[in-house]
């Protein structure tokens, strides 16, 4: 099997009716993906895209089974949309809606220590396993199945990498992509915690974002998992973008920790190959 | 968003944070007039206001204002007119502002408090933790002195993870007057520090500095600074902190792009750059400098879907004078890239095109992208990855000089 979501996996589609979601969501179940239904609240339409409509995620669920759930909520309504996914004790739920306020997020976050739905986002492309099913805005014509797994910060770093390691004969068993904002649902430990233990998946590629100590979590986790595969992690060099950060000094003041160097130091001491450009992560690739 | 420091003074105020008096004053008569307001005798602190820290330890661009920094004590009414005068219309440089440093419109006249004690205070979210923090931490007489201690000390920082509380509690407390070991006591400390959370909560903050508090012979707390930081995503509920808003300090092509929802930054010298996202942006740029060639700005669509907004921002990058060629690298997924494909067509109608341009188009409607381009019969090169678009556009800039 793969990580997170297959062509089995019954979705639900939180704001289905919306400008994005009535684009993205025909183009991902043409692909395969097995859509079952849609939310929303005070809804007008008992069908749409060919789905059953409900006014919760509980009674979709309950009506149709459904186990995980994609949002295309507006940030303003997203915090009571991901809140009702949670409660509802859907296994996976991917946000796709960007400009969610900081502090909705600490609040959610906060409500999934109690849980155990993955979060994956918000403002990320989502989960695709190719061939298969997708859960998000991925580009559906540039991936192929492999035994590559994927988990990313970065949306266009991520297209990019697949792009060019399609090119040598890999494919990707699942590709996580986490999102790009200040706080992430789910980071990338419990990604890697999937793919070291999915049988379709030999190796591991994770790409850094910039700001945040995420890649450091992510180490952490990894220089201490046993019977680990092995992971190449992309970090490219963040200097360019740096000084626009916001919230760079309260980092260092936190953590201490912040840069691109930094980053790499402390992944490859986990054990990780890291490299900061593609050409390089192919060849490491190739080596493997 | 950021404000500037007398604005985070009067919000300071407001829920009862003691500060300093002081008046803001945009010519160096204003201060003089100012600091006779705030107090009948000096010392006063005249400090200038841009949205950047490190003003203490900062240069100013324009030689007359001498060597001295972006904050001064001043004995007397004269010298605070010669410092307000100083500064005005001047480039203000620190760590923080880039080579360029920021423009002081303004400057804040304030009484001089004497105090025993001094210390940084801050609340941060930690985003890996997704919590508030405190942090405490001592400070010298130099006012980027914080940085330095969080890189070479760590351990000489206090930090007391709050979680998603909105008040502190009795051991937090205790922790930080331990650390403070000093005149202050634990019922000032208490209130002090519930009121910084309490205007961090109110107003979606994502950072409330405080460098430094002081803390005088009868244990009471002053706010000398105040920076705060508001998350940009809640601004939508504090219309009132929206306006505080000052772009004078932003770039013009920078707040243009910005208001659309998108990101530019202007570097050196080279190529414009138009791609939908930071990491490609990154990619992009590290490629380009391996290759010899140097990025002038770049301009960053992210998940842009208004056709409009595209096509104005894309006539940024071609406009820029010191942009020698464009490489359009999209990758798109939520971003079509038909509407890129639209933007470039609207631009180059009415602006006509005078300089190489390389498009690659990848991802989400990438086939009707390409044949929109095509059919369009306008003077551009279109690649299949990265690569080949930057050796392209090399060969391209060196023919056409």
């Amino acid at each position: 099997m793969a990580v997170l979501v297959d062509k089995k996996t019954k979705i639900l589609v939180q704001g289905i009716t919306g400008t994005q979601a009535s684009f993205h969501i025909p183009r991902a179940m043409a692909y395969g993906t097995n859509i079952v239904a849609g939310v929303v609240p005070h809804k007008v339409d008992k069908t749409y895209l060919g789905v059953p409509v409900f006014e919760t995620v509980e009674e979709a669920k309950n009506k149709t089974g459904a186990e995980a759930s994609l949002i295309f909520v507006p940030a303003k309504y997203a915090k009571s949309a991901i809140l009702e996914a949670i409660h509802a004790q859907l296994r996976v739920v991917v946000v796709i809606t960007s400009g969610i306020p900081v502090s909705d997020m600490m609040e959610i976050k906060h409500e999934l220590q109690n849980s155990s739905t993955i979060l994956i986002g918000p403002n990320t492309p989502g989960v695709i396993t190719p061939m298969e099913a997708y859960m998000g805005i991925f580009p559906d014509n540039i991936h192929k199945s492999g035994r590559i797994g994927i988990v990313s910060r970065s949306s266009t770093l991520t297209y990019e990498v697949v792009l060019e390691i399609n090119k040598v004969g890999f494919g990707e068993s699942t590709i996580v992509g986490l999102g790009d904002d200040v706080i992430l649902g789910t980071s990338f430990v419990e990604a890697i915690k999937q793919f070291n233990s999915d049988s379709k998946t030999d190796t591991i590629i994770l790409i850094g974002g910039i700001g945040g100590n995420y890649e450091i979590e992510a180490a952490e986790y990894y220089r201490l998992l046993k019977n680990k595969k092995p992971i190449i992690a992309l970090i490219p060099d963040d200097t360019p973008l740096l000084s626009d950060n916001d919230g760079l000094a309260s980092e260092i003041i936190c953590r201490g920790i912040i840069t691109a160097a930094d980053k790499k130091r402390i992944l490859s001491d986990a054990g990780m190959i890291v490299v900061d450009n593609i050409n390089d992560l192919k060849s490491e690739l190739l080596n493997l | 968003m950021n404000i500037h420091e007398y604005q985070a003074k009067r919000i300071f105020k407001s829920f009862g944070i003691t500060v300093p008096n002081g008046l803001i004053a945009y010519t160096p008569s204003e201060a003089l007039e100012a600091a006779k307001a705030v107090s009948g005798a000096g010392p006063w602190v005249v400090k200038a206001q841009i949205q950047a820290g490190s003003r203490d330890v900062g240069k100013f661009s324009d030689k007359r204002a001498g060597r001295k920094g972006g904050i001064r004590i001043s004995k007397t009414l004269d010298k605070v007119y010669e410092n307000a005068d100083e500064m005005l219309e001047n480039q203000l440089i620190t760590n923080q502002t880039g080579a360029k440093g920021r423009l002081v419109s303004r400057v804040y006249v304030e009484e001089f408090i004497k105090t025993e004690h001094k210390f940084y205070l801050g609340l941060v979210v930690d985003r890996v933790a997704a919590s508030t923090i405190l942090l405490v931490a001592p400070v010298t007489e130099k006012d980027d002195a914080i940085v330095k201690l969080a890189t070479e000390y760590p351990d000489k920082i206090l930090k007391i993870d709050l979680g998603l509380q909105k008040e502190i509690n009795k051991e937090q407390l205790l922790l930080v007057k331990d650390f403070m070991h000093s005149l202050v006591t634990i019922r000032e400390l208490k209130a002090f520090l519930n009121k910084m959370l309490k205007v961090f909560y109110t107003y979606d903050a994502t950072m409330l500095e405080i460098n430094p508090i002081g803390i005088n012979k009868a244990g009471k707390i002053w706010a000398l600074d105040a920076k705060i930081v508001f998350d940009n995503n809640a601004l939508y509920r504090h219309p009132e902190i929206k306006k505080l808003s000052d772009t004078s300090e932003i770039e013009e092509r920078e707040l243009i792009a910005a208001q659309y929802g998108f990101q530019y930054k202007e570097m050196d010298n080279g190529i414009g750059i138009i791609v939908n996202g930071d990491g490609l942006a990154l990619s992009t740029m590290q490629q380009a400098a391996q290759m010899g060639i140097g990025t002038a700005c770049f301009l960053n669509l992210k998940g842009g879907v208004d056709r409009d907004k595209i096509t104005a921002s894309i006539k940024l990058i071609m406009t820029n004078p010191r942009v020698d060629g464009i490489f359009i690298n999209i990758l798109g997924g939520f971003l079509r890239c038909n509407l890129i494909a639209d933007g470039i067509i609207a631009v180059a109608n009415d602006l006509g095109l005078n300089i190489p341009l390389v498009v690659r188009f990848e991802g989400t409607n990438k086939d009707e992208a390409t044949d929109i381009l095509k059919k369009s019969g306008l003077f551009l090169s279109i690649v299949s990855d990265t690569h080949e678009g930057l050796v392209l556009l090399k060969d391209a800039i060196a023919e056409d000089l």
